[in-house]
């Protein structure tokens, strides 16, 4: 919700009728002419009048959306004039919100006409619906309550910029949780091995010790002391005149270098192989576990193909930094720095020759950098669009199959896959500019060094054929290290990308948490009351509206209505895979949003039309909510369920391993593989939602008796089209449009001569016509 | 009683009926007049309602073709479909045409100012045909959409429209800009 205060301006024009500021007894800001503009606009309440109020259009003002505006950015809407139009609230009905595409327009019947009074975008969605509900406290003549949030107001901004965090329920603010962030939280995954890492730190010193031995044996001691004869540096080591010795001795130290290196190769990559494994599976292993505590919605806004990338790729991304980077970026500078230190001793004219094209390197880095991002970013993107599509035609390959449309799904693939080439493509030629620019650079610098070396040499004699390979190999040893800091941005930029995606998942905060200090379901008796409940997946678009119905411990109560109606949403919300927007509903007397988890879901089982079968056998399926379940259990389950009949005829019997998604299996057997489930989890509430809908009649009459033991010593919900199967229970409701219509057994309803007088009529009809045709 | 019931079970197999045809409304058959109320009425084949909505079957593909006129209740039903608005009269189809634009309020945007992304969002600054403006979009999910190769349509938080008709109209700069989208 917005916190906008009435202007002061507004009430100048106003006054004239008698409205000031203490009249108002509700008030909603609003955003849009119904010409289309972007205006500065109220609808406010008096005892006597429905106001609205709009400014001229405001295209010279920027417009801020959700989120964007900052406390101190300036507001024009002192400034603006105001022009009003007032009703007689007195005669003013049926004042509602109608939902639009994108916006939202207030309407009402005004003398019992048709009358539209406002429209505004959704940024004040919430302050309208406030606005509504005061309305209607006002007509009924309640006291209009303020909701309780004043004191949250301060909260929705972040307290370093000021920015509003864009969402109100995860208080992070995009812009301060920066990549330095991201970066320490990633880093903790890789300070737990911190033996591996001290084991690690040591191997890259110790190398980058001996690689800067490395050009000094082979150059200066190698030409200006062995091969120079040079007795003044060889008497130290006691070999004076002993040369071949000497020679001897520096192959094996050369030798032993090389070993050492090698080695010590060997130790670092086995240890950061473990270290990457290891902490993939971490990372990989966190976003699973969040994944589960995301509730549905999550999931349905979502394509899986693209969180299938994200579990998968992105923990691997996030490493490649921190391994193959992070490190490398203090043994690399060590060794550029001590590079320069052993040159500069040796000879600062050669030594500042080799510096000079260093300014330049940075500089392409940097200049360069930021369409490297970019462009990983769009290939990330072009990858889930391939896998989103692979997987999409994977689920649907029947439909595919079925209409022969193999042909086209491969020219429909042909897009994002060529448009993944396209990525790569991009990036392999900008890298492969920018490297070869690289490269080109650092060349130039090598061959200068060689030119005034040779230069020097035979000028003046100023320095020794044994410095200069020194020289050289130092000017090549360095070319490793520049590479690597010209590639680290690349790691460093597909890492963090990567770790941001992946603390995304991680910190959505689940929509459905359990409390603090859950209450527990010990002995429950199975009572369900709805008060009021409304719901909707789309904050727009409510699809339960105001519903209200009590089910008494073990009462078998029908839910009719026509498809879409809001049946499955409604049972969906007993066992809290969402939450109500409004209202409450009650398990014997206590709020689900108060109870625990596990004594909740243990209590409610759902046998819904679309069944889950796991991959594993079918034992494991049916023990699927009761793991300890014993092998009696199970298949007294399956009995039960009429299931144990066609289990005992599959090769296997109940060891037999059913396919991905129970490929293997026909609809009445998922279908009846669920109910043993139910049956085994032995809930006190049953909720069945067109439990029967696919199958046929001999296996719906199966299903029936199955189900009809079921529901005994249960209160249970049963939704079905076809009423026929609704015989035996004890109540039903009708939902229509969101709303409980009507309620009551059958007879009643009957006798009602109402919709579900109507669905029965249509149905029996129907099924006679069927009789006949037949 | 029994007649009662018969009745109904006819009126639902012509209203099954009325679900299953498509009904045409075209300059000839129906009169559309502009209410107080800032509505539309209709008189078509002798029925009257004081209220109507039009919404487009193709808004994208295809907006000024099969326009559904619908009565304006929660659960609405269809009256008819005006094949081409530009088959009506002129006064008509602008007054048509007004509604429609309210329903499907989506400002364009003309010029990308600015955009930042952050921590799963994006933050746009820009410029549409209704003035300069600023709103936010979740990364993560589906904000935006590529409706053909070239046109955008971009959804903020609130779910507020936005649309880009064609993206290579803009400069190579402002492409760069929703090279991350794109």
């Amino acid at each position: 919700m917005s916190e906008k205060k009435l202007p002061g301006k507004l009430f100048s024009v106003l006054e004239n009728e008698g409205i000031t500021p203490e009249t108002i007894l509700a008030y909603s800001p609003i955003d849009l002419s119904f010409a289309c503009e972007y205006v500065y606009g109220y609808v406010f309440l008096t005892e006597n009048y429905l106001g609205v109020a709009t400014s001229a259009p405001i295209s010279s003002h920027i417009i801020y959306m959700k989120g964007t505006q900052k406390k101190d950015d300036v507001s024009y809407e002192e400034e603006t004039e105001y022009t009003y139009r007032l009703y007689d609230v007195a005669k003013v009905e049926k004042l509602h919100r109608e939902h639009m595409v994108a916006t939202n327009l207030i309407c009402m019947e005004y003398e019992g006409r048709p009358v539209r009074v406002a429209a505004h975008s959704n940024l004040y969605l919430a302050d309208m619906e406030a606005f509504l509900k005061k309305y209607k406290q006002f007509i009924k003549g309640e006291q209009i309550t303020e909701e309780e949030e004043a004191e949250e107001q301060e909260e929705l901004y972040c307290p370093v910029c000021g920015t509003k965090y864009p969402d109100e329920e995860r208080k992070i603010c995009p812009k301060c949780m920066n990549k330095r962030s991201i970066f320490m939280r990633t880093f903790r995954y890789f300070l737990r091995y911190k033996w591996m890492i001290i084991v690690l730190a040591f191997c890259y010193v110790a190398s980058a010790l001996v690689s800067l031995a490395w050009p000094y044996l082979s150059g200066t001691v190698l030409y200006d002391w062995v091969l120079a004869k040079n007795d003044t540096y060889l008497a130290p080591f006691g070999l004076q005149g002993q040369y071949v010795t000497a020679l001897f001795v520096l192959v094996a130290c050369m030798l032993a270098a090389k070993v050492t290196q090698h080695t010590i190769s060997i130790i670092q990559g086995s240890v950061m192989a473990r270290i990457v494994a290891t902490s993939i599976r971490d990372m990989k292993q966190d976003i699973f576990a969040s994944m589960g505590e995301l509730s549905l919605r999550f999931f349905t806004s979502k394509q899986t193909g693209n969180l299938m990338t994200r579990v998968l790729g992105d923990a691997e991304r996030v490493t490649g930094f921190f391994l193959d980077g992070f490190p490398y970026i203090f043994v690399h500078s060590f060794t550029i720095l001590a590079s320069f230190i052993v040159m500069f001793r040796l000879n600062w004219q050669m030594a500042s020759v080799a510096c000079v094209l260093l300014p330049l390197l940075v500089v392409i880095s940097v200049k360069l950098k930021p369409r490297i991002w970019s462009l990983f970013g769009r290939r990330h993107r072009a990858e889930r669009a391939v896998n989103t599509k692979v997987n999409d035609n994977l689920t649907g390959s029947r439909v595919v199959k079925s209409f022969g449309q193999q042909g086209g799904e491969i020219e429909r693939f042909e897009g994002p896959n060529d448009y993944l080439r396209d990525a790569e493509v991009r990036i392999e030629k900008y890298n492969n500019r920018f490297t070869i620019l690289y490269n080109l650079v650092q060349e130039i610098s090598a061959i200068w060094v060689w030119l005034l070396g040779v230069f020097m040499m035979m000028q003046s004699h100023r320095i020794e054929v044994g410095i200069l390979i020194t020289f050289v190999g130092y000017v090549a040893q360095l070319n490793g290290p520049m590479n690597f800091f010209s590639r680290v941005f690349r790691l460093w930029s597909d890492s963090i990308n990567a770790a941001q995606r992946m603390f995304e998942i991680m910190d959505s905060i689940p929509e459905i948490k359990e409390v603090p200090n859950p209450i527990a379901l010990t002995a429950p008796k199975g009572e369900i009351k709805l008060s009021h409940v409304s719901f909707g997946y789309d904050k727009n678009r409510r699809i339960l509206k105001d519903i209200d119905f009590e089910v008494r411990p073990g009462e078998v109560l029908g839910i009719v209505g026509r498809s879409g109606a809001g049946k499955t949403t409604l049972v969906s919300l007993i066992s809290r895979l969402y939450d109500v927007d409004e209202g409450k509903i009650e398990i014997d007397g206590i709020d689900v949003k108060e109870l625990a988890f596990r004594d909740l879901r243990r209590n409610v089982a759902m046998v819904s039309q679309d069944t889950y079968i796991f991959m594993g056998t079918v034992a494991d399926n049916i023990a699927y909510g009761n793991p300890g379940a014993t092998r009696e259990e199970i298949m007294q389950a399956a009995m039960l369920a009429s299931a144990h009949e066609f289990i005992s005829r599959m090769p296997d019997g109940y060891d037999t391993v059913i396919g991905a998604a129970g490929k293997d299996l026909s609809g009445g057997e998922k279908q009846r593989l669920s109910i043993a489930r139910a049956v085994l989890a032995n809930p006190k509430i049953l909720i069945l939602d067109e439990a029967t809908a696919s199958v046929d009649t001999e296996t719906e009459k199966a299903i029936q008796k199955a189900l009809d033991y079921l529901v005994q010593g249960r209160t249970t919900l049963s939704i079905a089209h076809r009423i026929s199967t609704l015989k035996n229970a004890d109540r039903l409701i009708v939902i229509d449009s969101g709303r409980v219509v009507e309620s009551g057994t059958h007879t009643e309803l009957m006798e009602m001569n109402g919709v579900y007088a109507k669905l029965v009529e249509l149905q029996t009809k129907s099924l006679s016509l069927e009789e006949v045709d037949d | 009683m029994e007649q009662k019931r018969n009745f109904e079970i006819e009126s639902m197999n012509e209203e099954v009926e009325q679900m299953t045809s498509l009904r045409q409304i075209t300059a000839e058959n129906a009169v559309f007049t502009k209410t107080d109320g800032g509505f539309i009425s209709l008189d078509f084949d002798s029925g009257h309602w004081d209220r109507v909505n039009v919404i487009r079957l193709f808004p994208f593909t295809d907006p000024d073709k099969y326009i559904s006129v619908r009565t304006a209740e929660e659960r609405s039903r269809e009256i008819g479909v005006i094949m081409d608005i530009r088959s009506l009269s002129k006064e008509t189809a602008e007054m048509l045409e007004a509604q429609l634009t309210l329903h499907y309020f989506t400002p364009v945007i003309q010029k990308v100012i600015d955009i930042k992304d952050e921590y799963g969002y994006a933050y746009f600054h820009v410029l549409t045909d209704r003035g300069e403006c600023r709103f936010i979009i979740n990364m993560g999910g589906n904000a935006v959409v590529r409706l053909t190769d070239s046109r955008l349509l971009i959804s903020d938080i609130d779910e507020n429209r936005f649309e880009i008709p064609d993206v290579f109209a803009l400069s190579v700069k402002e492409q760069r800009k929703l090279d991350l989208f794109l």
